[in-house]
Parts: C-alpha cells; sequence; structure tokens
C-alpha cells in the first residue's frame, strides 16, 4: 500500500505537466469551440526555439520570454487561419495541419540537432522538498506550483474581467454576441493568443522534466492534455488542474499494477490516459448538453460522382496513365514498380477514408491503426500456415472488426468527439499496440512472405515485383469501382440520408446504428486490405509504417483531394508515394530533413486547402473547370 | 378486431413535470383521428412517443395489437408506421426521385457487399426502388418533380414529397405531424383535398397532429383534444368543437 501511495505521489509533477497542457486546450476551446489539437506541437515549437536560444548564449529568463511569446504568436495565427473555415469540426482539422506544420518546421530548422538537444532549463534537478523516500527536485516543484498558480490565476481572471464574460458570451452565441457588440474576432483571438502562449510555456516546462528533446513525445503527450481537458469537462480550469493531475498519480499505479503481470506490456500510460478520454467523453453524453455547435463536419458538400462520358473518362485515363500504364511498360525498373504498388496501397488508404468522411460523415483520426491491423493480422495468419492472399483477406476482416468497434461510440458520439477519440486512438496504438507481443511479434517485425509473387531466387525477382505490381493495382481498382457502386446502391442511400438527418432515415425504416456500423466496417476493411498489400511489398509488418503521423496525414491528404472524390484517392495516393520517395524508399518514420519538409508541406497543404476550398482540390477543380451538371450544386449539409 | 393503431395509458415525464400524462386513444383500420391542442400540449410529445423517438415512462403503444412501446423508430416502420416531419425532412443533396427510394429500400434487400461488388441483387433492389417511387410520384402527379434536387424546393412541394416517401413505406398507419404548417390557405385546401384522395384510395389510417382547423374539420373521423398532458375531450368533430371545455382551453375563460 505504501509503495502505492509513494507511486501515485510521484506521479504529480508529471500530472501538472498534462494539466498544463491541457489547459491550452481548455482555454481555446472555451471561446471558439475549436478544439486545438496542436498544443503538443506548439509545445514543441517553443522548447526547441528556448533551447536554441540558450545554446547561444541568450539568459535563461529572456529565452523562455522569447518561446512564449512565439507560442502566443502562433496562436494567434492559428486563429487567422481558423477564422475563415466553417464548422467546428472542419476547424479543429485546420488544428490538425498546424500539429503537421509545426512538427515538420521543428524537423527542418533543428534537424541536424534533433536528438542531441538539451531542453532548456529553468531550473536544476536539485532535491527541493523531501518527504521520506520521495523527493520533488526544483522544477518538478515548480511545474506543480506554476500548474496550479495558472489553473487559478486564469479561472479567476476569466469570472473576474470583462474579457472573461466576453468569452463566455462569445463562446455560448457567437452571434447574439455580436449584435451586443462585443468584438467576437479581437476576443478570439486574444483566447487563441493565450491558449498558444500557455501551450508553449508547458513545452519548455516540461521538456527538462522529461530530460529529453525530439519531435513526437511532446505530441503523444497530447493524448494526455486531452485525457486531462475531457475530465475537466472542456471548460472548468481546476478541473482541468485535478484531471490532469489524477491522471499522473494513477498512471504509475495502473504501469505498476500491469507490469508485474504482464512485464512486456508497454505504453500502459498511453492506454489509461485512452480509458480516461472514452470514459469522459461517454459520461458527457448523459450529464451534459447536447452542444449543437461542436457537431457536423459543415459544410461538406456532398458531391455526386462526376457524370457524363468527359468526367468519366477523364478519370479511366488518370488510373490508366498513373497505374497501368507504367505496369504495362517493360522497361520500368523494379523501384518504379514498388512505387506503383506504393501508390496503389496509400490510394487504397485514402479512400477507406473517402468512403468514411465523404460518404458516412464520420472523422477518423486512425485510420493507419485500422491498416496495422491488417499488416500485423496478415501477419499472424500466415505463421499459421494460411496463404498469403486469404491471410489478407482475414487481416482486413480484423481491421473491419476493429473499426465496427472503433465505430460503436461513434453512434453515441458527435463527429468531433469522435476525432478526439480517435486521435487518441492513433497516440495509443503508437506505444501500446505495436509493441503489444501478441499482435505486434518481439522483434516489432512480423514476416510476411508472399509466395508466389517475390522469388527467392534473384532471377525471377522481377517477375514476382511484377506480379506482385499487378495484384495491387487491380485490387485497388476493385476497390474504387466498389466505393464507387456502394455508394450509389442501396447502403449508399442510406449512408447519405443518415447526414441529412438521422430521425428521417430511421422512419423509413433504416437502423441508424446498423447502417453506421456497416460504413464503419467497410471503411476498417478497405484500410486494413491496403495494410495487408503494404506488408506483402515490404515482405514484413511493423509499427512504424502506421504511426500518428501516418493516421494524421492519411486524413489530411484526403481532405487536400477531396473527401468526396474516389478518383482522388489516386492522387492522394501519388502523394503519400511521393512523400515516401522523397524519405527514401518505404514510409519508415524518418527524422531527417526531408521527412520533415514533406510533414511541414502537408500541413501547409491542409491549412491552405481548407482556408480557399473545404471540398478539396478536386471540388476546386471541378468548379473552375465546370465538370458538372449546374443544378447539382454542393449543397451544405448539417449533421 | 384489434385498432390498427392503439395508445393505453401512455404517460411522458421529465423530471417532475407529467409532460403526457395518461393519454389513451385508438386509431382503426381506414380511421382518420385528429390530435388536437393548445401550444404545450403534450401532442408533439405523445406524437413521438408513437412514433419511438421518445420513450414512455408508463403505458403501451400497441400496432395491430402487438406492443411496439420498446420497439425502436426503424422497426415500428418496419410494422407499418409511417411519418412526415413538422419541420419538412427531406434527404439534402438528392433528387426527389432518390428521396422516394430511400423509403422505397424498406421492401428491398442488398447488403453492403452484394452493393459494393455489384451482385445481381444490387440491380435488381435499384430496379425495385425506383419502380416503387415512380409508381408513387405518378399517384400523387408529381412525376415532373423527379430529377428535381429537393433543397430547392418551395415549402409546399417539398411537404408533397415528404408524403410521397412516407407512401412508398406502404403505411398502415400513417402519421401526419403538422402538415398544413408553413402552407397558405390555397395550399393548404390543396393538401387536405389530396390527404382525402389518398385516404379513399390507399385506405390508410391516419392520425394527425394539426392546429389548423382547416384542416382538422373535414379531414377527420374522430378528435382528441389534449391540454395540459391529459384528454380534455374526445369524439366527432362536431361534437368536440361545440364542447364549453374544449372552447375554454382554446379561447380562455368568457369574460
Amino acid at each position: 500500500m505504501r509503495l502505492y501511495i509513494a507511486l501515485a505521489l510521484g506521479g504529480l509533477p508529471i500530472g501538472a505537466m498534462y494539466a498544463l497542457q491541457a489547459l491550452g486546450i481548455v482555454i481555446v476551446y472555451k471561446t471558439s469551440r475549436v478544439f486545438n489539437f496542436a498544443t503538443g506541437a506548439i509545445g514543441l515549437a517553443c522548447a526547441y526555439n528556448a533551447s536554441s536560444l540558450v545554446d547561444h548564449g541568450v539568459p535563461i529568463v529572456p529565452a523562455i520570454a522569447v518561446a512564449v511569446a512565439l507560442g502566443v504568436l502562433i496562436g494567434i495565427l492559428m486563429e487567422l487561419t481558423v477564422r475563415p473555415v466553417r464548422g467546428t469540426l472542419t476547424r479543429t482539422i485546420v488544428t490538425l495541419g498546424w500539429l503537421l506544420l509545426l512538427q515538420g518546421v521543428v524537423g527542418v530548422i533543428y534537424s541536424s540537432q534533433v536528438g542531441t538537444n538539451e531542453p532548456a532549463r529553468l531550473l536544476q534537478p536539485d532535491p527541493f522538498i523531501s518527504l521520506g523516500v520521495l523527493q520533488y527536485s526544483q522544477d518538478q516543484a515548480a511545474v506543480i506550483g506554476i500548474a496550479i498558480a495558472l489553473s487559478v490565476g486564469l479561472a479567476v481572471f476569466f469570472r473576474v474581467t470583462a474579457l472573461g464574460t466576453a468569452t463566455r458570451a462569445v463562446s455560448e452565441a457567437p452571434d447574439a454576441a455580436k449584435l451586443l457588440g462585443i468584438r467576437v474576432d479581437r476576443v478570439n483571438l486574444v483566447a487563441w493568443g493565450i491558449g498558444g502562449g500557455i501551450s508553449g510555456l508547458s513545452g519548455v516546462l516540461i521538456t527538462p522534466l522529461l530530460n529529453k528533446l525530439d519531435t513526437t513525445t511532446l505530441v503523444i503527450f497530447t493524448v494526455q492534455a486531452l485525457a486531462a481537458a475531457l475530465v475537466g469537462r472542456l471548460s472548468s480550469l481546476p478541473l482541468t488542474l485535478a484531471g490532469g493531475i489524477l491522471l499522473g498519480v494513477v498512471q504509475p499505479v495502473v504501469f505498476r499494477f500491469v507490469s508485474t503481470s504482464f512485464p512486456s506490456v508497454r505504453g500502459t500510460d498511453e492506454l489509461t490516459a485512452l480509458v480516461v478520454v472514452l470514459v469522459a467523453l461517454l459520461l458527457f453524453r448523459r450529464g451534459g448538453r447536447r452542444d449543437a455547435v461542436s457537431g457536423g463536419l459543415e459544410p461538406v458538400p456532398i458531391r455526386p460522382l462526376p457524370t457524363g462520358r468527359v468526367a468519366i473518362a477523364s478519370t479511366v485515363g488518370v488510373l490508366l496513365a498513373g497505374l497501368v500504364l507504367p505496369l504495362v511498360m517493360d522497361d520500368v525498373g523494379n523501384t518504379s514498380r514498388s512505387n506503383i504498388t506504393q501508390t496503389a496501397v496509400w490510394g487504397m488508404a485514402v479512400l477507406s477514408l473517402v468512403l468514411l468522411v465523404g460518404v458516412v460523415g464520420q472523422v477518423s483520426v486512425c485510420q493507419a491503426v485500422f491498416m496495422a491491423c491488417g499488416a500485423f493480422g496478415t501477419g499472424i495468419a500466415m505463421l499459421h500456415g494460411v496463404p498469403f492472399l486469404l491471410a489478407i483477406f482475414l487481416g482486413a476482416l480484423l481491421a473491419a472488426a476493429v473499426a465496427t468497434l472503433v465505430g460503436l461510440p461513434a453512434i453515441r458520439l458527435e463527429p468531433l468527439e469522435l476525432a478526439i477519440a480517435t486521435l487518441s486512438l492513433a497516440f495509443t496504438a503508437d506505444r501500446f499496440l505495436y509493441s503489444w507481443v501478441p499482435f505486434a511479434s518481439p522483434d516489432s517485425n512480423r514476416p510476411v512472405p508472399r509466395p508466389g509473387f517475390a522469388s527467392l531466387d534473384p532471377g525471377h525477382a522481377a517477375a514476382g515485383e511484377r506480379n506482385y505490381a499487378w495484384l495491387v493495382v487491380g485490387l485497388f481498382l476493385l476497390t474504387a469501382f466498389d466505393v464507387a457502386s456502394l455508394r450509389r446502391g442501396r447502403t449508399g442511400a442510406a449512408l447519405t440520408a443518415l447526414r441529412s438527418s438521422e430521425p428521417a432515415t430511421a422512419a423509413m425504416g433504416f437502423s441508424v446504428t446498423s447502417v453506421k456500423l456497416r460504413g464503419f466496417a467497410a471503411s476498417g476493411f478497405i484500410a486494413g486490405l491496403a495494410g495487408g498489400l503494404y506488408a506483402g511489398l515490404l515482405q514484413g509488418a511493423s509499427g512504424a509504417p502506421f504511426d500518428f503521423t501516418r493516421s494524421i496525414t492519411l486524413l489530411a491528404y484526403a481532405v487536400i483531394v477531396g473527401v468526396a472524390s474516389v478518383p482522388g484517392a489516386i492522387v492522394g495516393g501519388f502523394i503519400v508515394t511521393l512523400s515516401t520517395l522523397t524519405i527514401g524508399g518505404t514510409a519508415e518514420v524518418a527524422s531527417g530533413r526531408s521527412a520533415s519538409t514533406v510533414t511541414l508541406l502537408t500541413g501547409a497543404l491542409l491549412i491552405g486547402i481548407l482556408v480557399v476550398a473545404q471540398d478539396g482540390l478536386f471540388g476546386l477543380l471541378s468548379r473552375v473547370f465546370r465538370f458538372r451538371r449546374p443544378q447539382r450544386e454542393p449543397v451544405a449539409v448539417t449533421a | 378486431m384489434a385498432a390498427r393503431l392503439e395508445l393505453r395509458d401512455v404517460g411522458v415525464r421529465f423530471g417532475t413535470f407529467d409532460a403526457v400524462d395518461g393519454v389513451s386513444l385508438k386509431v382503426h383500420a381506414g380511421e382518420v383521428v385528429g390530435l388536437i391542442g393548445p401550444n404545450g400540449a403534450g401532442k408533439t410529445v405523445t406524437f413521438n412517443v408513437v412514433t419511438g423517438l421518445q420513450p414512455a415512462t408508463r403505458g403501451a403503444v400497441l400496432l395491430d395489437g402487438v406492443d411496439v412501446t420498446r420497439a425502436p423508430a426503424h422497426a415500428r416502420t418496419g410494422m407499418g408506421l409511417a411519418r412526415t416531419f413538422q419541420v419538412v425532412q427531406l434527404f439534402a443533396g438528392m433528387t426527389v426521385l432518390e428521396n422516394l427510394m430511400v423509403a422505397a429500400h424498406r421492401f428491398t434487400s442488398a447488403g453492403v457487399v452484394t452493393d459494393a461488388l455489384r451482385l445481381p441483387g444490387r440491380r435488381r433492389a435499384l430496379a425495385a426502388a425506383r419502380e416503387r417511387a415512380s409508381a408513387v410520384l405518378a399517384f400523387l402527379g408529381l412525376q415532373h418533380l423527379s430529377d428535381v434536387e429537393v433543397s430547392s424546393l418551395p415549402v409546399g412541394q417539398a411537404r408533397l414529397v415528404e408524403l410521397a416517401r412516407a407512401l412508398c413505406l406502404k403505411p398502415k398507419v400513417l402519421l401526419l405531424d403538422e402538415p398544413a404548417s408553413g402552407l397558405d390557405p390555397a395550399e393548404t385546401a390543396d393538401f387536405v383535398a389530396l390527404l382525402a384522395e389518398v385516404r379513399a384510395t390507399l385506405g390508410c389510417a391516419m392520425l394527425l397532429v394539426e392546429h389548423d382547423m382547416g384542416v382538422v374539420m373535414p379531414l377527420c373521423d374522430h378528435l382528441v383534444v389534449m391540454n395540459f398532458g391529459r384528454v380534455l375531450a374526445s369524439g366527432r368533430p362536431a361534437d368536440v368543437r361545440d364542447d364549453p371545455e374544449v372552447k375554454t382551453a382554446y379561447l380562455g375563460t368568457p369574460a
């Protein structure tokens, strides 16, 4: 018992860190109803900034001041890009763009120092308070103190000042607030500025405690911040503090508990946070009011597939020119063949999102996790002697089952809440699932040989590679055709109806639950198929290609090309492949400058496209070229 | 013979407030029953209990003598219930025909796999749904609207399309939630005439919630008046209209 108490108290400083990050989320959400997924990334940018300033001889206090000012600036810039975008969920996707952008920028600027950087230390980790065996160092005590002071101080600030009152008015009824003479834009700007500053400060303060500075840890911390913010019901700053500290206190206890029975299990901290996120989200439902503002990926236009011969011909043309033609030509080398295979695989992954976002109307930020389920599922099945093609099918079924499980809460949750849950899952999968032994293999790479498609005899390797390329491209074309067919069939009719009005769809005799889950299952199946085929391409399954960045970028590409666009998926596939090519061959998570550049560009493109055209590149193009019949203008649909 | 639709002592309680308190009513085959009452009388809540959107705190809802009190909304549709909405809820982004086809798909069966792989069942399902939807459009004389996107329809036509969509379900009981709201007097008169024709031709029972006496009086065989969650009066329209209690509820106490 004493041990557990000591463990729990030891988690206090970490809990305070979670709370600090969560404060940045809550302050922005309180005002603008936008969920800032980039909190951790802002912290990351500011931590690197402070550290590099200190490296260049700047004294620590001004360095931190500059870093916090940078956080404020980033917050303000984010508000400016969020402002022209309509719909809280779409706005939240803009913050995912910022997450990528900031992560990329940090990688590009500090790439030479990544991994070797020393965090900027305000205080030394010297003992400060001793409680028997337990000691809090100076910097730990400082974090706890600052977290308490900030949450209490800001809570008072929002209650007492005129700005605080205006903030509440803006969040409850922006239009009414505007009519009362409140400058809504300025209030939002201030809130984002404060939020950005706090996120930045949290990054600067957290990194010394972690004793390291890298480009992912702080971002993954977001899942814990999400949990703390949700415990605070996204509005109460003191409750957020309590939530963060509670999480920090519980995690070491859970870790201890699990590691004594299952020593190989990793990522229990993230798993605990995920459970807190899910419980908080589902409890919200019961007690809290249904927040009409938070829902809806609006206005995502439901566009019909291009009709008419010109459009069909051009679609087929893109497919042929992009995939089939290069295969027919005999003089393509092995590398470009594998690139074609990759394009088709990633195209399939984007396609699964086109189905989920464009047709089902739900946002998943964990599509790469479904892919990983397909990949590992294939590996496990082959281990038991299942033939390759059947194994891929089984892996895809596994992914469909997991997607259905993920879809279950979606029946109760708003789309924005589902985005929070799926992003948390993506973070957790990184740390937990991909190193979980019954699933991944101990050396974290499950062999996936592909008999019939790769000969060990070097002389026939080319033939194997070519056959495999044909297989994947064929399956991709079939899947694209299937998604289009599905959308225009009976289930598609029900799904499209569902996005417009759930009560009316139920009144037509369709079970809302079952229709939604079928959409999730189909999307998961396609993602799983892509994952299995990718494992086949690499002849092994590992978690690295399916990390949280991949999940976010897949969503980004689907949004960039246009979530309602089937032919757009292939363009999405091209972009992913292009991005992996610059990294060098496969989609291994490289920390090099080129990988960061790609992340940066993806983020910038996502933000840019959402500001300019919410229906993506294909929507933009079709409006420019007037592909479609004029009477079928996009229709704004409220979810 | 059991009534098509029957409510037995239905009650809905929100906290300590009885929104609906012991409502019983019957709708027999071929009968049109009007549910009327002043604002806040509990008509809409009662209606939602019938459709399955609002669970009842007590009492029972029976369709053809079968207890459906616990059945979800979509299951009730399968048992012959169809409805329209107070605020028209057509499926945006679809044409009129496509809207009707969603309803007509109740009689088809094609799953995700059949649809995705274009198995023969898919074509059969789509053809059957299209045929049913076209037939209903023709019956109501709305063929010319077939390919119009529903968002561009004026309210009057949108109400007609919603009625058509409900009729695609081949209902035994048709529930109409304030079908005349948003319509001008001429449109209302047309709509009443159409409902009378639907009833004469298809013989389906109807339960309608309505404010407009111009709709209720000519159409209904039976009226149920609600006030403060209870049934205030029930009977033939002319009798109910002359009931002094009903007059008081609607017009206030005479000075």
